[in-house]
């Protein structure tokens, strides 16, 4: 689904934030994106959801070049930051209309999904209000349920964990798993390794710019545990 | 008082950063910036100086003069009020860093003082700009000779760094109400919009019968001052100016008292204001409905729609010029007479044709719509680009946003206008071609600006719409455009009536047709290096 092929990312000033990486998430994963903070995780999310330009390398969502076919590999594709800021002069209900809009989803689906995830998120009473008026964790929310409404094919979420109560956390993996066993493909970061080892699939660790392990999670992990691997390649313990 | 300093300099480093855009990088982007300050002081002074030479020119003779300070003194004030009231919502109360400033070990007071003599700044280049020319026109019309002597200079000098004093504090106050109505009013904006269009109506309409008020003050110049005695303060002031250092310190007293009472009553309640300002009404009863779908174009427009109706920072900086087409084209119907008369005020008879074309153009320059758009979408941008749309589709429904407004409003004007004027119909289609194509034109300029001088990460709207180097481009750029227009109009007017036309006509069509190309080829990959 969401193939990167020596990519590459060199910031203005000569600083190469990633460095010649490579990463295939195939459908009905959840592919986890661990490393240290400015080993350039999200910068690879970015550029993989096409709102980074970057020079070197190929990006390919579902066999759409995010590059040369930016608005076919982008229709499939929902994108979350780990801080989504949303137009505060919208009220939910429009933001959530004007990205139904943009993805050309029907007014009957719209009207479906928009029920079956803000009711889940507890989020149906405040859509009426002006987003300026949300909490952080609301807005985070906000854009959880119009990234699902648009059924991507593959989800990306920069820290999707940070701001969320326990239960929208808890909910949040259930319709992670869920898009996943209906052949969608999710591809995260975290620091919260926990829920990396028993919720993703694969696994690649980044360490200044460049991938240093990747694999299954069973074989990655083995008798260990994820924080173990983890400090261990990033020469911690 | 370091600490004051300190913060002191983060706010002008913050305003003048969002006026220059140069982050200390590009010198040409810097001497851009200076460039279009220079040209908004030379336009503030010259319209001042007109205002003060008509009314000194009537004033003067009856020895009066006293009356175009206390005018012009009442026209900064008031003119101060209404431009800094908005900003101050967005300067004194909404700064993106209230949460980290807040959190530091600073008296409050000297956060608000740093913040507050931002708007100060703001509302003094307003007082220099209105009360400084009107020095000049007294120095040279005066027939008592009182401008002359370097007293009343100084004294001109005290006035106009004490009168932004009582601007500020009034602004404040003004301004802490509309930020408090606007987080308990579910319509605020529609609730702001109407405030500003009724002051917006008022100035229209004292603009309008300046002329005849003129006359009726020469004539019942002692009746007007000794009634004015509720505006005592600027009473002092002009007073002072013309000679009376007690008023003058009366005046002085007035200004620094309730500026300092406001700073000092703000820093104790600021932290509650803030908390109150921004814990906006909610409702918490939303039942979903069957919703409607609309295409990608219809959604963004409307976003674009929402953001500048739903803003009136947005709407009255950069919207006015619709009002005033509106105006324009309203008032040649009702008022055809007085604005004949109004024009012949002028020594030089100029033709009614080019003169309709300057004031529609004029009001469309003062409609820099597009211009800051791409900087207030800022941290917002992230949407768009992961949305499955032409990157050239954003930049050309930015654009379109601004003609949708733009040229239905410029063809009812010129209707009007030529309605009114009784042009003939090869006139009427010369003056809608130009101003036509001048406001497409102006559009495509706008969103180059906005892209050429982008500001994503300011600190709030205001400095966007109000301070960014790409609004005031895009208003004094195009002016500029304007002014070469007429020399060509006066230039072809000596050789033949048709090239007079043509060749202004001509130099709209090459604007047009260069700013959309330019758009059309370097616009997405300007927007993607954003």
């Amino acid at each position: 689904m969401l193939c990167i092929k020596h990519y590459s990312k060199t910031y203005p000033g000569g600083k190469k934030a990633v460095d010649d990486l490579s990463l295939h998430v195939r459908s009905g994963e959840i592919y986890g994106f661990i490393g240290h903070n400015g080993a350039g995780k999200t910068t690879t999310l970015r550029a993989a959801a096409g709102v980074m330009d970057f020079t070197e390398g190929t990006i390919t969502i579902d066999g759409h070049d995010i590059k040369k076919s930016p608005v076919q590999a982008k229709q499939v594709t929902a994108f979350l930051p780990d801080n989504p800021d949303i137009y505060e002069f919208m009220k939910g209900i429009d933001y959530l209309n004007f990205i139904a809009d943009l993805y050309d989803i029907s007014a009957g689906q719209r009207t479906a999904d928009i029920g079956k995830y803000s009711d889940a998120f507890e989020l149906t009473d405040d859509l009426g209000s002006p987003i300026g008026s949300y909490s952080h964790g609301m807005r985070q929310k906000l854009a959880l349920v119009s990234a699902f409404i648009r059924r991507p094919k593959l989800l990306i979420l920069d820290e999707p964990f940070v701001g969320l109560d326990p239960s929208a956390a808890y909910l949040m993996k259930g319709y992670l798993s869920e898009l996943c066993q209906n052949g969608s493909a999710v591809f995260f970061s975290t620091h919260v390794l926990e829920v990396a080892e028993k919720l993703c699939d694969q696994i690649a660790i980044i360490k200044n710019g460049k991938l240093v392990q990747s694999g299954p999670t069973a074989e990655l992990v083995g008798d260990s545990s994820l924080e173990n691997v983890f400090l261990e390649l990033e020469g911690e313990r | 008082m370091k600490k004051f300093f300190v913060l002191l300099k983060v706010s002008i480093q913050s305003m003048l950063l969002s006026s220059t855009n140069s982050r200390g990088r590009s010198r040409k982007r810097a001497a851009t910036g200076l460039s279009a300050v220079f040209a908004i002081g030379f336009l503030g002074l010259y319209l001042s100086g007109l205002y003060s030479y008509m009314f000194m020119k009537a004033l003067a003779p009856v020895n009066m003069e006293v009356m175009v300070f206390i005018f012009m003194g009442m026209g900064a004030l008031v003119g101060g009020l209404l431009f800094t009231t908005f900003a101050v919502k967005g300067v004194v109360f909404g700064g993106k860093d209230n949460d980290l400033l807040l959190s530091m070990p600073v008296p409050t007071t000297l956060l608000v003082a740093s913040r507050v003599i931002a708007i100060y700044l703001e509302n003094l280049l307003f007082s220099i700009f209105v009360l400084i020319p009107a020095g000049v026109i007294c120095t040279f019309v005066t027939q008592n000779g009182v401008g002359h002597s370097l007293l009343f200079w100084l004294r001109l000098g005290i006035a106009a760094l004490a009168l932004p004093l009582l601007d500020t504090a009034l602004s404040v106050l003004s301004g802490a109400l509309v930020a408090f109505l606007s987080a308990r009013v579910s319509r605020g904006a529609l609730g702001q919009n109407i405030v500003t269009g009724i002051f917006m109506a008022v100035v229209f309409y004292f603009s309008f019968n300046l002329s005849s008020m003129i006359k009726n003050l020469t004539d019942n110049a002692t009746r007007v001052k000794n009634s004015l005695t509720w505006a005592a303060p600027v009473l002092w002031m002009g007073e002072g100016i013309m000679g009376d250092w007690g008023l003058l310190l009366a005046f002085v007293l007035c200004c620094i008292v309730p500026f300092a009472l406001v700073v000092v009553g703000l820093g104790r309640v600021y932290r509650q204001a803030v908390t109150a300002f921004f814990a906006q009404s909610t409702q918490n009863h939303y039942k979903l409905a069957p919703q409607t779908a609309s295409g990608q174009k219809k959604a963004l427009l409307k976003k674009e729609m929402q953001r500048f109706f739903g803003t009136p920072m947005y709407f009255w900086n950069a919207g006015i010029g619709l009002v005033m087409l509106l105006a324009a084209g309203a008032a040649s119907l009702v008022m055809k007479e007085k604005l004949l008369a109004y024009a012949q005020m002028s020594e030089i008879h100029l033709p009614l044709l080019p003169m309709a074309a300057a004031v529609i153009g004029f009001c469309l320059c003062i409609c820099p719509i597009a211009a800051p758009s791409v900087s207030l979408e800022g941290k917002y941008l992230w949407i768009l680009r992961e949305s499955p749309i032409e990157e050239s589709s954003l930049l050309w429904i930015k654009v379109g946003f601004q003609l949708l407004l733009t040229l239905p409003c410029t063809v009812i004007a010129g209707m009007c206008i030529s309605i009114a004027f009784g042009f003939a119909l090869w006139q009427t289609v010369a003056l809608l071609s130009a101003t036509l194509l001048f406001a497409v034109g102006h559009a495509a300029f706008g969103m180059l600006m906005g892209l050429c001088f982008p500001k994503l990460d300011a600190v709030n709207e205001t400095v966007i719409i109000k301070q960014s180097m790409a609004a005031v481009l895009a208003m004094f750029a195009p002016m500029a455009l304007l002014g070469i227009a007429a020399g060509l109009y006066y230039w072809g007017s000596k050789m033949a009536q048709w090239i007079a036309l043509a060749l202004p006509l001509m130099l709209f069509a090459v604007f047009a047709a260069v700013c959309s190309l330019i758009l059309a080829r370097q616009g997405t990959s300007m927007l993607r290096k954003l």
